[in-house]
């Protein structure tokens, strides 16, 4: 980006607001943008989400293919899972092959939902050795005003869900609603004027420092992490989040929870 | 399967999907959906779901692009993965290449581009759930787009496509008659003069029902025009 000079008055501008704990749009730290979340959006695919937060939009959707199983796993169908942030996202995306950080993005969510454990791969086997499902979640940026990694990680698991395994169409039986145990949620959290916030807009982003993402499951596990940027965290700095991340991870995981089996 | 085999419009002449010949699928607009953008516009064309939002004008670069007397226009129309019944491997391929150019072509011939010259405005076209005509909705919900990002424009571009099922001529294909049907005529008609900046056409057509496909066009044309400009004046179709 050739703009160099609007991050460095940004900055001077974060760290006063955050020096009289304050924030770009009257938020407290750890508080999140306004939330909606709603599943069953997309007619074509088989298990949806539309997550908005804020200025920042996502889709998630789920599609199935069947695979042939991985020989020294005969038994198991697998995940893949998909980020796009293309063009129409904001201005500052550009068409192209996939960004390093939408490389990145697509590969945190997906070890946050995989390492969970909360598909179980053997339920996607069809014919041991010859034919499995592969559960495809590609997630889709509409509009990017930061913070897509929350964002894409929740639609994730709200299509993944409510998805349903089109076995009919396959010739493989009855449709059946795809089996997800657990609800993995990422919180994500950026150093911005100095301190760490939670659910950092697209302006904090632009101005801010080092971020560190955390996937918790039901039982407050730790299924994924990831510090992204430049940037050096104290243990107790990482400490406070981590709590921060149980807290804020029920509230969001009741939130998935209530749309369950809306299909 | 030939064409013709299925039977999609019954002896009353009522199609799959309850319509008569000439009616449209039920359609809804919403503008400002894409917050970051400077125009924007989700379009709802029977199970076609479209976002188009505009970015610019800005600095054309590389410079090499840029035009001395006008702004370029940088169309991009492309499927979401789940946006069809089979998943769409992410990427630009041949028909969204060929779709992005003749919509860029049918958008440069509205948009007032001499009054920027050298910079660029950027069209993207996202098409995040298909049924069938989803050229159609990208080139109309492109230039709403393009209004409501306040770019000045000599008119709109309402874009819809009429063909031929068993033999009978109906406007506004669906999914299935696109599929099964014997022909395809997707137009752009400019409503304040009646002129057309797109044209397509597949398959195969007598001169008679060629005049009624084209008839169906621009009267739908007309009434969908409506709707735009209520959605421009409102933010959205239907209130």
């Amino acid at each position: 980006m050739s703009i160099p000079l609007v991050p460095q008055l940004l900055r001077s501008h974060l760290k006063e607001l955050a020096d009289n704990d304050q924030r770009l749009d009257g938020r407290t730290q750890y508080q999140g943008r306004e939330l909606e979340l709603e599943v069953n959006v997309l007619a074509n695919a088989e298990g949806s989400a539309r997550v908005r937060m804020g200025d920042t939009i996502v889709f998630a959707g789920v599609k199935f293919q069947t695979m042939t199983p991985y020989s020294d796993r005969p038994n198991e169908g697998g995940l893949m899972c998909m980020a796009e942030v293309r063009p129409v996202a904001g201005r500052q995306h550009e068409a192209g092959p996939p960004s390093a950080e939408s490389i990145e993005l697509s590969r945190v969510v997906d070890r946050g939902i995989r390492e969970s454990g909360c598909i179980d791969t053997s339920d996607l086997c069809i014919i041991p050795g010859e034919k499995a499902w592969q559960v495809i979640l590609d997630l889709f940026a509409v509009s990017d005003d930061g913070n897509l990694f929350d964002a894409f990680a929740l639609a994730g698991i709200a299509a993944l869900r409510n998805a349903t395994i089109p076995q009919e169409k396959f010739e493989v039986g009855a449709d059946r609603p795809l089996v997800v145990s657990k609800t993995p949620i990422m919180c994500s959290y950026q150093r911005v004027g100095g301190r760490f916030i939670f659910d950092a807009s697209g302006r904090e982003e632009l101005g801010g420092d080092e971020r560190i993402h955390i996937t918790l499951g039901d039982d407050d596990h730790v299924h994924s992490l990831q510090k992204g940027l430049k940037g050096a965290f104290t243990a107790a700095e990482f400490t406070e989040l981590m709590e921060e991340a149980r807290k804020k991870g029920s509230e969001l995981r009741k939130m998935v929870h209530a749309l369950d089996g809306g299909n | 399967m030939g064409y013709g085999d299925v039977e999609m419009i019954d002896a009353n002449g009522i199609r799959n999907d309850g319509r008569k010949a000439g009616d449209v699928r039920p359609i809804s607009i919403e503008l400002g959906v894409v917050p970051v953008a400077d125009g924007s516009c989700r379009m709802k064309w029977g199970n076609n779901d479209v976002i188009a939002a505009i970015y610019g004008p800005m600095e054309a670069h590389p410079r090499k692009i840029q035009r001395q007397d006008r702004a370029v226009l940088d169309v991009r129309y492309n499927m979401a993965p789940f946006s069809t019944s089979d998943r769409i491997r992410p990427g630009f391929n041949r028909r969204s290449r060929e779709i992005s150019k003749v919509t860029a072509e049918a958008l440069e011939s509205v948009v007032m581009l001499e009054l920027y010259p050298r910079s660029k405005i950027r069209v993207e076209i996202e098409i995040i759930c298909a049924e069938a005509g989803t050229r159609c909705v990208g080139l109309t919900a492109a230039s709403i787009a393009l209004a409501d990002a306040g770019i000045p424009m000599t008119d709109l571009v309402i874009s819809v496509a009429s063909g031929k099922i068993n033999d009978v001529v109906v406007c506004d294909l669906n999914k299935a008659e696109d599929n099964y049907g014997e022909a395809d005529l997707p137009m752009g008609v400019l409503p304040n003069t009646g002129e057309l900046v797109f044209l397509q056409m597949d398959g195969n057509l007598s001169p008679k029902e060629f005049q009624e496909a084209w008839d169906y066009n621009m009267d739908a044309a007309m009434v969908i025009h409506e709707y735009c400009v209520e959605a421009l004046k409102t933010g959205r179709y239907p209130q």
